[in-house]
C-alpha cells in the first residue's frame, strides 16, 4: 500500500531545500560582484533578483521546522531532483531579463544546461553578451559539476548527507564521512581552479596575445567550461575561437582531469599510483577512447575531409576527447560537424554515449558501468562455453578487489539501458519534426549524456516539445534517473497513497 | 574639354554596364554560406563583410587574429533594440598586424566593433595550422566606425530584488529572535 505523504515530511523536505537554497543565494553574490566591477548595472539588478529569490526560498525552507533532521533515503533524492529542478528556474532569471533569450523558456534551457555541464546553448548574439552574465553561465558549470548538494554538504552536514551525496549521482566515498569527501571534491577543485586559470591566462596573453584583463576572463571562462566538462564558451566559435594548438592542449589536460573520478584524484594524491592503471574504470576508458577515436579518424581519413595528417589528428583528437569527457567544446562549427557521416559520426556518437568516469563532473553511461557490463556478459559466455566444472572468475579490480555480484551488473545494465532509451526517446521526437535520423540521434545524445556538442539542431527556433524534450534529457541524464523515480514515486503517493 | 568628354564617356559607360558597378559585391561573400560551402571556396581569394569581435590577438609573428561576425547584430545591435535573429555568424580572420593599426575596439558588450570588408584567400583545414579554417586577410576596409551602446539598469528589477531581499531579511530575523 502506497503510504501518503505527510506534513513531516513536506517539513524536512523543505528544510533541506532551504538550507541549499541559501548556498546557491550565497553563490549568485559572485556575478553580482562582478557586475557592480564592471559597472554592467542591467544584469546587476536581475542578479541582485535573482539572488533575493533564493534567498527567500532559502529562509521560508528553514522555516518549515521539522521535528527531526534526518533525512531518510527518499527525501533526499527528492530533494535532490527539486533542487536541479528549482535552482535552473530561478538560475534563469537574469537570462531572461537580458533580452539575449527568445523566451523563459529558452533561459531555463540554458540555464540548465550550464547547471547538468552539458553546454547545449539557446543563447542569442553571444558575442556582445555582459562579461557578468557570461560568467554566470560558466560559473553554473562549476556549481552543478562540483555538485550544488556537495557544496552544501561541505558547509553543513547532519543526518542524511549520504542519501544527498548519493542523490547527486555520486556514488564513491573517498574519505570516511560524507562531510569529508565532500570538502575533499572541493578542495580538488580548488586546486584545479588556481592552476588551470593560471595555465589558460598565461597562454592567452604569452601566445594568443590577449590583453591581460581579457586573458585571466578567457581563462576563467573556459576553466570553469573545461573542468567541469561543460562546454559553455564565451565566444560563439567555441574552442575555434582560439586558433591555437597549445590553447587546446592546455584545454584537453583540464578536460581529462574533469572526467577523472575524484576517486582517482584522491588516488593520484595519495597514491599508490601503479593501482590506478589495474582499475577496471581506468581499462575500459583507455580502451572505449582508443576504439572510438580509431573509428572517428578512420571515418574523416576515408570521407577526405581533412587532407593532412596534422589536421586529421588535431581536429579528430580533439573532438573526440570533447565528446568522450562530455565536454562539448569544439574547434569545427556545427555545420561542420554535421558532415561528418559514416564512421566518424559512428566513433562520435559512442564516444559522448559512454561518457567519463563515475563521480566525475562527466555524464553519459560511465566507463565502470561499461566494464561492469562487457564483464558480466563475458562472464556468462564463459559459463556457457566451457566445461561445468570451470570456475569462472567472478571479481574485479577498483581500489581493490570486489565481487562482481548479478545484483550489481543487474544495476549498471539497467542504468545503461535507461541511457540508451533516454537517448532514442530525444531522437524520435526529432525525427518526428523532420529532422534528419542522423542528426536528431546526434542531438539527442548529447543532451542526454551532458555533453553539448551540436550539429544546429538546438536553436532558438526549434520546436517547443522538442526543447522541453532536451530539457528532460539533461535533467536525467544528470541525476542518473534515481533521483527522478524517487521524485515521481512521492508525487505518485501524494497523489494516490492512502 | 577632353577630360570632360573621357569622364562622361566613363560615367556612361558604368551607367550602362551594372555590372561593372557591382563587380566588388559579387565578390562578397555572406559568411553563413562561406561555412555552409567552406571547402568550395578553399584557396579563394574572397571578400567578406561584418563586425570584429571579441578580441585583437597579436601574436609574435606578427599576425593579428580575431574574429568577423556577419549577422544581424553586427549592424543592429540587441542593445539599441535590433532583433533577436538567433545565434552570431562568425568566421576567425588573421591579417597582419599592420593591417590592424588604429582600428576601433573590437565588439562585445555595450560595444558595436568596427565594421569591415576584409579581402584575402579561404584557408581552408589548412595543413600548416594543424586542420584550422579562417581567411587570411590581405587588404581591409573600414565600412563603419565601431562605436559605444548604452544600457541603463532597469530600476523596476532593482527595486524589485531589493525588496525580496529586504523580505528575506525580515523572515530570517524574526526566525532568529523565535529560536
Amino acid at each position: 500500500m502506497l503510504i501518503k505523504p505527510i506534513g513531516e515530511d513536506f517539513r524536512i523536505i523543505g528544510y533541506y531545500l532551504g538550507r541549499i537554497f541559501l548556498v546557491v543565494a550565497a553563490a549568485s553574490l559572485l556575478p553580482m560582484a562582478w557586475a557592480v566591477a564592471g559597472r554592467e548595472w542591467h544584469p546587476f539588478a536581475s542578479f541582485v533578483l535573482m539572488a533575493g529569490l533564493f534567498a527567500l526560498l532559502g529562509v521560508l525552507g528553514l522555516r518549515a521546522r521539522p521535528e527531526t533532521d534526518r533525512l531518510d533515503w527518499g527525501h533526499g533524492m527528492v530533494v535532490v531532483a527539486l533542487t536541479w529542478v528549482i535552482v535552473p528556474v530561478i538560475g534563469a532569471v537574469p537570462f531572461a531579463l537580458s533580452g539575449h533569450w527568445m523566451n523563459p523558456l529558452d533561459a531555463i534551457f540554458d540555464a540548465l544546461s550550464g547547471l547538468s555541464t552539458t553546454g547545449l546553448a539557446l543563447v542569442q548574439d553571444l558575442d556582445h553578451l555582459a562579461p557578468s552574465l557570461n560568467f554566470w553561465r560558466h560559473l553554473l558549470h562549476f556549481l552543478g559539476g562540483q555538485g550544488i548538494i556537495v557544496a552544501a554538504l561541505s558547509l553543513f552536514a547532519r543526518g542524511g548527507g549520504i542519501t544527498l551525496y548519493h542523490g547527486e549521482a555520486r556514488d564513491e566515498r573517498i574519505l570516511p564521512s560524507v562531510t569529508s569527501t565532500a570538502r575533499f571534491i572541493w578542495a580538488v577543485a580548488a586546486l584545479h581552479l588556481i592552476v588551470g586559470v593560471a595555465a589558460l591566462g598565461l597562454v592567452a596573453y604569452l601566445v594568443l596575445g590577449f590583453t591581460p584583463i581579457r586573458s585571466l576572463f578567457h581563462g576563467l571562462m573556459i576553466f570553469f567550461a573545461g573542468f567541469d566538462t561543460g562546454g559553455f564558451a564565451p565566444q560563439s566559435t567555441s574552442l575555434g575561437y582560439y586558433h591555437s594548438a597549445i590553447f587546446e592542449g592546455a584545454t584537453a589536460v583540464l578536460m581529462v582531469a574533469g572526467a577523472m573520478s575524484f576517486g582517482l584524484h584522491f588516488a593520484l594524491w595519495r597514491g599508490p599510483r601503479r593501482a590506478i592503471f589495474a582499475n577496471l574504470e581506468t581499462k575500459t576508458i583507455l580502451s572505449t577512447f582508443g576504439f572510438t577515436m580509431i573509428l572517428t579518424l578512420v571515418g574523416l581519413a576515408v570521407a577526405g575531409i581533412y587532407t593532412s595528417v596534422a589536421g586529421l589528428t588535431r581536429q579528430g583528437f580533439f573532438q573526440v576527447l570533447s565528446a568522450h569527457t562530455g565536454t562539448g567544446f569544439a574547434t569545427v562549427p556545427s555545420v561542420e560537424l554535421a558532415g561528418w557521416g559514416g564512421l566518424a559520426f559512428g566513433g562520435m556518437a559512442i564516444a559522448m554515449a559512454l561518457g567519463g568516469m563515475g563521480s566525475s563532473t562527466a555524464g553519459g553511461v560511465k566507463a565502470l558501468r561499461v566494464g561492469i557490463t562487457v564483464k558480466a556478459i563475458t562472464n556468462q559466455v564463459k559459463a556457457v562455453l566451457l566445461p561445468e566444472r570451470a570456475v569462472v572468475g567472478t571479481s574485479y579490480y577498483q581500489s581493490g578487489r570486489r565481487n562482481l555480484t548479478t545484483e550489481l551488473a543487474q544495476s549498471a545494465m539497467t542504468v545503461s539501458l535507461l541511457y540508451v532509451a533516454l537517448f532514442l526517446l530525444g531522437a524520435g521526437i526529432g525525427i518526428a519534426y523532420g529532422v534528419p535520423l542522423q542528426d536528431a540521434l546526434f542531438e539527442s545524445v548529447s543532451a542526454g549524456a551532458s555533453v553539448g556538442l551540436s550539429v544546429g539542431v538546438t536553436e532558438a527556433g526549434m520546436p517547443v516539445l522538442l526543447k522541453m524534450t532536451y530539457v528532460f534529457q539533461m535533467w536525467a541524464g544528470r541525476l542518473e534517473f534515481v533521483a527522478i523515480f524517487a521524485l515521481l514515486g512521492f508525487l505518485y503517493a501524494w497523489a494516490r497513497g492512502k | 574639354m577632353r577630360s570632360l568628354f573621357t569622364a562622361f564617356v566613363f560615367v556612361g559607360v558604368v551607367a550602362a554596364v551594372p555590372g561593372i558597378a557591382t563587380a566588388q559585391d559579387e565578390a562578397l561573400v555572406p559568411v553563413e554560406v562561406l561555412l555552409a560551402e567552406a571547402e568550395s571556396f578553399s584557396g579563394s581569394t574572397i571578400t567578406i563583410e561584418g563586425e570584429l569581435v571579441g578580441d585583437y590577438g597579436f601574436r609574435s609573428d606578427g599576425t593579428m587574429w580575431t574574429q568577423l561576425n556577419d549577422d544581424s547584430y553586427a549592424r543592429d545591435a540587441l542593445v539599441d533594440g535590433g532583433p533577436r535573429t538567433g545565434g552570431n555568424t562568425g568566421v576567425g580572420i588573421r591579417m597582419p598586424d599592420t593591417l590592424a593599426e588604429g582600428l576601433d575596439a573590437p565588439g562585445g558588450y555595450r560595444l558595436e566593433g568596427p565594421l569591415v570588408r576584409a579581402t584575402g584567400t579561404w584557408k581552408y583545414h589548412d595543413p600548416d595550422r594543424g586542420g584550422e579554417s579562417y581567411l587570411d586577410v590581405s587588404s581591409l576596409e573600414v565600412v563603419e566606425v565601431g562605436r559605444q551602446l548604452e544600457e541603463g539598469p532597469d530600476w523596476i528589477v532593482l527595486v524589485a530584488g531589493l525588496a525580496v531581499l529586504a523580505l528575506s531579511l525580515g523572515l530570517w530575523l524574526t526566525r532568529r529572535q523565535r529560536s
